[in-house]
């Protein structure tokens, strides 16, 4: 079942020439990359997709993509120009307080109210989606220890770390009990001890059942927790697939780094089926090859006919990093 | 979250849409306003520093009489700080990335606004109370004191002016700083043009300012005499009324346009 449905969903901003009152910065830079008709900046453009119930659904991209935009809009915060977006079936724009009764979420930017304490915080939260008071203070309670904050929760939040106000957001974000969770850029900037206490947690909330959809430019945590990812640049989905098979995408990335004692022969070794490329580099030899697996048999046959020493073998696979690089450039496609 | 079906989805959950719980949760609005901005530099300045210095520049060396002095320094002591935090939130909140936080919560602009409202009607009507006792001792004016007109003046004018402030913060900047601005040039001009300590007259051009309907309920709650004659009451909190109610309407339908553009 999906979670949400988003059809043709657009937003576009129009940006005067000189910055005024409220004109964003972040919409300026977006205006300088991806210039439109008369000041007219297309920060999401028609872009389609589903998040069945349950998953990790990720949206990668580079800043100015339209991730925060489309998160924004998901969450009712920012209306579309165009478009529609249903969550369990129902119409976002016409449901909005009711569904965001079942979403949390987790802006980019800390912003907890710092003059409040961290259990001020999250009561408020509590309050404004109704819970009853003694639930208020019970999740408060589990939720502080969870990420471990329990010894803060009357400290002001001007004296968290930002780590530490990284994850009373989220205890925020999940102080509802959310179906949905909103999670953009969770990680950005945080030590690694806080990243790990977010990834584990963000983990453990999915595998309970809950829908989680991630905003990151992090291609590791991409392809550590999302069961989907849809790649986005300049307000384009470019790309929408499970991380192995976006991986796949880049099948001229794999390669082998092969290490032997004496001469090989270029022509010969290209000949073989699963070689597509050799390349003679100081010391060894890259090949290119279209199947990893096969391609290693045949370069040991090959050794053990030609009577050559085999020293070293390196393989190398394709990162997500460069599918996205790869796709933003416009070189592949799905 | 084990549920079944979307309609379980949805099922379960506290009710959010009605009336009573979006009251309900901007009272937790307001005290979320009233712990972060009561202590905030444009607030103090506006609330507290500008009433001193202002009360001192207006009555220094001039005679004036203990009732006059009363309804001026009330007048002008609710009015500044019951706009004071109106302005400061929005920008405030839009600068600190809080506001993105409320608004993804199940509340509309609306319920954020009235919050907002009743933080500067707390802030202003209790402000407004310390004057008025500290001065009704010095001046012994207990006895002709009518709380019965006065305290419903208050609270009237209190969230009359609460309204008029929110307008101030209509403009999506992120910078306190700019509403303070257009905030001043508005407001000391109403000051300035306002009967304060002074009598009324009712055919001056002090009949535009709603602060002039605020001094005549305070001067009636204790002389029992009303500038605007026998209806005179009426008249003043019937426009303090249309006041409050044109600027709240106003602040919905504005602020629901622009808080788009804070993002």
């Amino acid at each position: 079942m999906n979670a949400i449905e988003v059809k043709n969903l657009s937003k576009h901003f129009t940006l005067s020439k000189k910055r005024g009152v409220g004109q964003k910065k972040s919409n300026q830079s977006l205006a300088n990359k991806n210039p439109s008709i008369s000041g007219l900046v297309k920060a999401v453009d028609e872009i389609s997709f589903d998040v069945k119930r349950g998953e990790i659904f990720g949206l990668l991209g580079p800043n100015g993509a339209g991730k925060t935009t489309t998160i924004r809009m998901l969450t009712g915060i920012l209306k579309p120009t165009n478009g529609k977006i249903t969550i369990f079936n129902k119409d976002l724009d016409k449901n909005r307080i009711l569904i965001q009764q079942i979403m949390g979420h987790v802006p980019e930017m800390a912003n907890v109210y710092l003059d409040l304490t961290g259990m001020q915080n999250l009561e408020l939260i509590g309050e404004l989606y109704g819970v009853s008071r003694k639930e208020r203070k019970n999740r408060a309670e589990l939720l502080l220890k969870k990420f471990e904050l329990l010894n803060w929760k009357d400290s002001k939040a001007k004296k968290y770390s930002k780590g530490m106000r990284q994850r009373l957001l989220l205890c925020m974000g999940l102080m509802s009990d959310p179906v949905i969770l909103f999670l953009d850029e969770p990680t950005s900037g945080l030590d690694v001890q806080s990243s790990i206490i977010i990834k584990e947690l963000i983990k453990e909330y999915h595998a309970s059942g809950m829908t989680i959809i991630l905003t990151t430019h992090d291609m590791d945590i991409a392809n550590e927790l999302c069961n989907r990812i849809a790649i986005m640049n300049k307000g384009k989905i470019i790309g929408l697939d499970e991380p192995h098979n976006l991986r796949k995408l880049k099948q001229e990335y794999q390669a082998l780094d092969v290490y032997i004692k004496g001469e090989i022969k270029i022509q010969e070794i290209e000949e073989l089926t699963n070689i597509k490329k050799v390349q003679k580099k100081r010391g060894y030899y890259h090949i290119i090859v279209d199947n990893l697996k096969l391609a290693i048999g045949e370069v040991i046959e090959y050794a053990k006919a030609n009577n050559l020493q085999l020293e070293k073998l390196n393989t190398y696979e394709p990162k997500l990093e460069e599918v996205f690089i790869k796709m933003i450039n416009g070189e592949t496609t799905l | 979250m084990t549920q079944d079906n979307e309609e379980d989805v949805f099922a379960n959950r506290p009710k959010a849409n009605t009336f009573f719980n979006q009251l309900k949760r901007s009272f937790s609005i307001t005290k979320k306003d009233l712990r972060i901005y009561y202590n905030k530099g444009p607030v103090v300045i506006q609330g507290i520093l500008f009433p001193i210095v202002l009360f001192i520049a207006f009555t220094l060396g001039r005679d004036i009489e203990n009732i006059y002095l009363i309804s001026g320094l009330v007048t002008m002591v609710l009015f500044l700080t019951a706009t004071s935090i109106g302005p400061v939130v929005f920008p405030w909140e839009t600068r600190q990335k809080t506001l993105e936080r409320l608004l993804t919560c199940p509340i509309s602009i609306r319920t954020i606004l009235l919050g907002n409202i009743w933080s500067s009607f707390t802030f202003g009507s209790l402000f407004a109370l310390v004057p008025l006792i500290l001065a009704s001792s010095i001046f012994r004016t207990w006895g002709s004191m009518k709380p019965w007109i006065i305290i419903p003046g208050i609270i009237i004018a209190a969230l009359a002016f609460s309204s008029f402030s929110l307008i101030l913060s209509v403009p999506p900047t992120d910078t306190p700083a700019n509403t303070m601005m257009l905030t001043i040039s508005i407001k000391f001009p109403l000051v300035f043009i306002s009967p304060l300590f002074m009598p009324i007259d009712p055919t001056s051009y002090v009949l535009i300012s709603p602060l002039t309907y605020f001094v005549d309920i305070i001067n009636t709650g204790f002389t029992g005499t009303s500038a605007f004659g026998s209806y005179g009451l009426l008249l003043d909190f019937g426009v303090l009324l249309a006041f409050g109610l044109v600027f709240l309407l106003l602040a919905f339908f504005l602020h629901g346009k622009t808080v788009q553009k804070r993002f």
